[in-house]
């Protein structure tokens, strides 16, 4: 018998298991489902009552053209909340990536004095987020704020970026030791030999290698950023995605199909991203934790 | 060797370049605002305005209001009593859920699993705000909800419920527990399957081969051999529990759990400082101690986990 054709995975044993999974994946199914199919009627499928409601592309319609409800002259730039928080969702990604791989190479692959104290700290403050000094970090921002009325809103865009960037860093430096970790010692040696800085190391040769890697620690910092609510609201100035949904649930005018719009609308990039690269991130969520 | 000695001198400065960029966002980031934490949670603050407060010590007021608070104040024991319930009622929900997913998983086929994966990461990548607005339709206290049609439909209730804002404590705990159980169920789920997927198949055809089953497997060769890896979930879900609050804050926000019973500690010292009465003294010091017991347990949690073995030396470095 052929190591081959021991079953370790039991055919019969399969449907049996998937049947149970599915089952306690039916809340998460039904509740966006529910969501993402509200948002294409005319009114709020959630509680099943498909009969009295009927498809239309209205909700969609109205999101766009900027009308949160149905009468009225109430106006929102959906688009440029889109906007915002695609900036604020690629600042966090072009910084963390940048920080997790320039800081992750000399960790990983330097030996120095206070080398261990840098990856224990790092692995501390991974462990302990950031999230918790919020009141020191607004504190920050208020005093650093610029007094030119003009410039404050740029600089909340500014701010907000770097203060939720600076949440990922010690995950993503870890991350990024890791995959430079992975990488054969040879290359770097005969380039060190052959004169090459540590900087052309870096950036000729072990930024290539570990593509894969960058990409990962880009995406994540992305939806770190795009899935951002609370550095949002608090730091920046104008509106997103988000803070529109969190202020209109809020309000009595509020016409609930077309939020379940906004939302759907605002899910999409992290669906698409996750079709794209679901192994990828996998081995981010996973990452840094080898033992 | 006149090149040797010149390596040498630039060596002692080139790492330092290359940590620089984490250095200096570590330091601006985290060193900073934790000192004006600690600073903050020494004046009266108020109102965020710095200008009239900030410059005033007034010792340790706010630390003794704050304990007078927590002995006195009804909503301030539930706030406590609450961080107590939900961040270990929660964190078994994570672990175990997170264990029993990725031990099934494993036993799946390459496509169920995915697809079961795919499920299971969307609460923890979705957008937050739309993340607890699925939530809210479903636990919605008006015939709109959910659970509360499914619940009418069936006949179970003859009027729907407020399920956040009745039967207090256990109502709002019931659904906070469960909307940030299945955001933590994934980190399991992923942590613990990519470590069941690292074990050398052998074991499991050996097992196999002996006529193991399904649950021997899981209770005598894979469990044993992820005991670390569900130590690294245990002890590091029970810190970003302890510490996260954004999806609690809009279910609190949007009304949906009761406001008292559903405030962890996190989120009551973001509420004090950003949303209620702007008090950032008090808000301070009840974040400084949430840093300090954070701060004791996530060493702690390095200490057991034996993560010193992880910082050995670059093996290669010239």
């Amino acid at each position: 018998m052929a190591l081959k054709d021991v079953e370790v995975k039991k055919k019969m044993n399969q449907f049996l298991y998937t049947v149970v999974l599915l089952a306690f994946s039916l809340p998460i199914i039904t509740g966006f489902s529910l969501l993402i199919l509200s948002s294409f009627s005319n009114e709020m499928v959630t509680n099943f009552d498909f009969l009295k409601t009927f498809l239309t592309l209205q909700n969609w319609k109205l999101l766009f053209q900027g009308r949160i409800a149905l009468t009225g002259g109430l106006r929102e730039n959906i688009l440029l909340y889109a906007f915002n928080t695609l900036i604020v969702a690629l600042g966090v990604a072009v910084l963390t990536t940048f920080v997790g791989t320039i800081s992750g190479y000399a960790i990983s692959r330097m030996n120095f004095k206070g080398r261990k104290i840098l990856l224990i700290m790092m692995l501390l403050l991974h462990a302990l987020p950031g999230s918790v000094l919020i009141v020191g970090v607004y504190f920050l921002y208020r005093v650093s704020m610029p007094t030119n009325y003009q410039f404050i809103r740029y600089f909340s865009f500014f701010y907000v970026i770097i203060a939720r960037a600076a949440l990922e860093v010690p995950f993503s430096v870890w991350l990024m030791k890791g995959f430079f970790d992975m990488l054969p010692w040879e290359v770097e040696w005969s380039a060190i030999v052959d004169g090459a800085s540590r900087w052309k190391v870096w950036y000729r040769i072990m930024l290539p290698l570990i593509k894969p890697g960058v990409v990962a620690v880009l995406i994540f910092g992305f939806l770190a950023g795009w899935q951002d609510i609370i550095y949002v609201r608090t730091f920046l100035i104008d509106k997103t995605l988000a803070t529109f949904i969190e202020s209109n649930l809020e309000t009595e005018v509020a016409y609930m199909p077309l939020l379940a719009a906004a939302a759907t609308f605002y899910l999409l990039p992290t669906v698409l991203f996750y079709v794209f690269s679901q192994q990828l991130l996998f081995k981010v969520y996973a990452g840094g934790i080898r033992r | 060797m006149p090149r040797v000695v010149k390596k040498f001198d630039s060596r002692m400065i080139e790492p330092w370049a290359f940590v620089a960029p984490a250095l200096i966002i570590v330091l601006i980031f985290y060193f900073l605002p934790m000192i004006l934490t600690i600073y903050t949670s020494f004046t009266p603050l108020r109102n965020w305005n710095i200008s009239r407060y900030a410059h005033q010590i007034v010792g340790w007021r706010n630390y003794q209001r704050l304990l007078h608070a927590i002995l006195n104040d009804p909503s301030v024991r539930a706030v406590f009593l609450t961080t107590f319930v939900f961040v270990s009622v929660t964190l078994t929900v994570n672990v175990l859920g997170g264990l029993l997913l990725a031990l099934l998983n494993f036993f799946l086929g390459k496509k169920s699993s995915s697809l079961i994966n795919t499920i299971w990461l969307l609460p923890r990548m979705a957008p937050i705000a739309v993340y607890a607005l699925v939530w809210y339709y479903f636990f919605h206290g008006s015939k709109m909800g959910t659970l509360n049609s499914l619940l009418l439909k069936i006949g179970v209730i003859s009027q729907p419920i407020s399920f956040g804002q009745e039967f207090l404590p256990l109502g709002p705990w019931s659904v906070i527990v469960f909307v940030n159980g299945l955001v933590g169920v994934s980190f399991g789920l992923i942590v613990l399957s990519s470590a069941i997927n690292s074990i050398p198949s052998e074991y499991l055809i050996a097992a196999r081969v002996d006529g193991a089953t399904d649950w021997q497997i899981c209770r005598r060769v894979l469990i044993p051999q992820i005991k670390w890896h569900l130590m690294y979930v245990t002890t590091w879900q029970l810190l970003s529990l302890l510490t996260s609050y954004a999806h609690t804050y809009l279910l609190v926000s949007w009304k949906l759990v009761n406001k008292t019973y559903a405030s962890p500690w996190a989120l009551y010292v973001y509420d004090l400082a950003f949303t209620g009465v702007f008090d950032q003294g008090l808000a301070a010091a009840a974040g400084t101690v949430l840093v300090i017991v954070g701060g004791f347990l996530g060493w702690f949690t390095l200490k057991i986990l034996g993560f010193d073995k992880l910082m050995g030396q670059p093996r290669g470095d010239l």
